[in-house]
């Protein structure tokens, strides 16, 4: 069952370009206007470097939660979800691992670029896409509990974010912190534990937080 | 036999319905009816378990709800998949081999749709997709919400045939409608 959701998820989302492609594009660009604004110092890019990418990140993957379960509440796919004979925490954790396979990862392939952009080293960027892997996998798993409590709310992006910022703090700090470590020759590793261990308690806790909120949203519907 | 026992649901300081008391037998179809707003698809989601109970009970054979279809106002498709990978993962979500995709969309009158996206269907024939769920798998427990909804009169008929089978089989159906069938009880909210 898990593969078979796993495989319409992206048929789905790949023959929706534009909503996998927004996101990402906003990334892009967003990042290459900072060298526009902050000018083309070398120091003062690659000092901020970390924090552009992070956070445009961060806003980029914002944009993309309403995708995770508005389409399958307005089109009734959400009651099947609900009334399925499996696990809803493995079914939310599928839709999790879909949505960060189409809207994460693209992001963390194209940082590399980005990176280089802002002037950050070779090794510098060897641990962003590390601090990417660990912490995107947990903004979108925090994600879908704000998704999934802001279910059928109009309207609901600015709901979301405002909801859903505030948690995004911890893994923005440690992501931003294992870069700063890194561009001074800082061991990262501590930073990368708790990134790591950021991940599985998201992972233990968000799917199963997230069923919870769908079938509030259904019995409010 | 399913046995709802002083059913009442209050929302927003207001009984949509209150001390609701009635059964349905095996075989037997219940044809829920009321003006908009009393509360038909609020009592269907009730029974299928996405609303909670407030006051009351619903009982299957004195035991809790079986597994059942439940078909609601939206017909439950994924707008970018096709005909068939829509029965496919429908078929994995309810936990069933895909032996019997091709006999239902072969049912519903859709098999020549079936590498179209679902996008591109019109209403009835969506609502023919939605229904081909029925025919996935066996279940003993049908909740439709107004069924026959976009579709034709070709449409109507063959779901009226459906419906009279299933009961055939000893099974239940309830329905949420606004023009009830010459068979079956009538529940008026």
């Amino acid at each position: 069952m898990l593969v078979t959701l796993l495989r319409s998820e992206i048929r789905m989302n790949l023959r929706q370009t534009f909503s996998w492609a927004t996101p990402l594009l906003f990334f892009v660009m967003v990042v290459c206007l900072f060298p526009l604004g902050l000018g083309s110092d070398p120091i003062a890019l690659h000092q901020s470097a970390a924090a552009i990418i992070w956070v445009t990140a961060l806003l980029a993957i914002l944009l993309s939660l309403g995708n995770i379960f508005q389409s399958d509440k307005e089109e009734g796919f959400l009651d099947l979800l609900l009334l399925s004979p499996h696990s809803l925490t493995l079914i939310v954790l599928a839709k999790a691992f879909s949505h960060w396979l189409i809207y994460c990862l693209p992001l963390i392939l194209i940082s590399p670029i980005l990176g280089f952009l802002l002037h950050l080293s070779p090794y510098e960027v060897g641990v962003l896409i590390i601090t990417l892997l660990l912490g995107t996998p947990v903004l979108t798993l925090l994600g879908a509990i704000g998704a999934a409590l802001v279910i059928g709310v109009r309207h609901q992006g600015l709901l979301l974010s405002i909801l859903i910022m505030p948690f995004y703090i911890p893994i923005l700090i440690f992501g931003t912190g294992t870069m700063l470590a890194a561009s001074t020759h800082l061991v990262i590793n501590g930073y990368i534990a708790v990134m790591g261990a950021l991940l599985l308690m998201t992972l233990a806790f968000a799917p199963l937080l997230t069923g919870i909120a769908l079938k509030i949203g259904a019995n409010q519907s | 036999m399913l046995s709802l026992q002083d059913l009442s649901f209050e929302r927003q300081y207001r009984y949509l319905f209150r001390q609701l008391n009635t059964e349905v037998n095996s075989g037997e179809l219940l044809q829920i009816t009321g003006a908009n707003g009393s509360g038909k698809s609020t009592l269907l989601r009730m029974i299928a378990g996405y609303i909670e109970i407030q006051e009351g009970q619903i009982l299957w054979q004195n035991q809790t709800i079986p597994e059942l279809h439940y078909i609601g106002h939206q017909n439950g498709i994924k707008a970018y998949l096709t005909v068939e990978e829509n029965l496919e993962l429908i078929s994995a979500l309810i936990n069933t081999s895909k032996n019997n995709i091709s006999l239902a969309m072969d049912e519903v009158g859709l098999k020549r749709f079936k590498n179209s996206l679902a996008q591109k269907l019109s209403a009835g024939q969506l609502r023919r997709l939605a229904l081909a769920r029925l025919l996935l798998k066996s279940s003993p427990l049908w909740i439709l919400d107004e069924p026959g909804t976009a579709l034709d009169t070709q449409g109507q008929e063959w779901l009226v045939n459906l419906i009279k089978q299933h009961l055939a089989h000893k099974g239940v159906v309830i329905a949420a409608t606004h023009q009830p069938y010459s068979f079956g009880k009538i529940l008026c909210l």
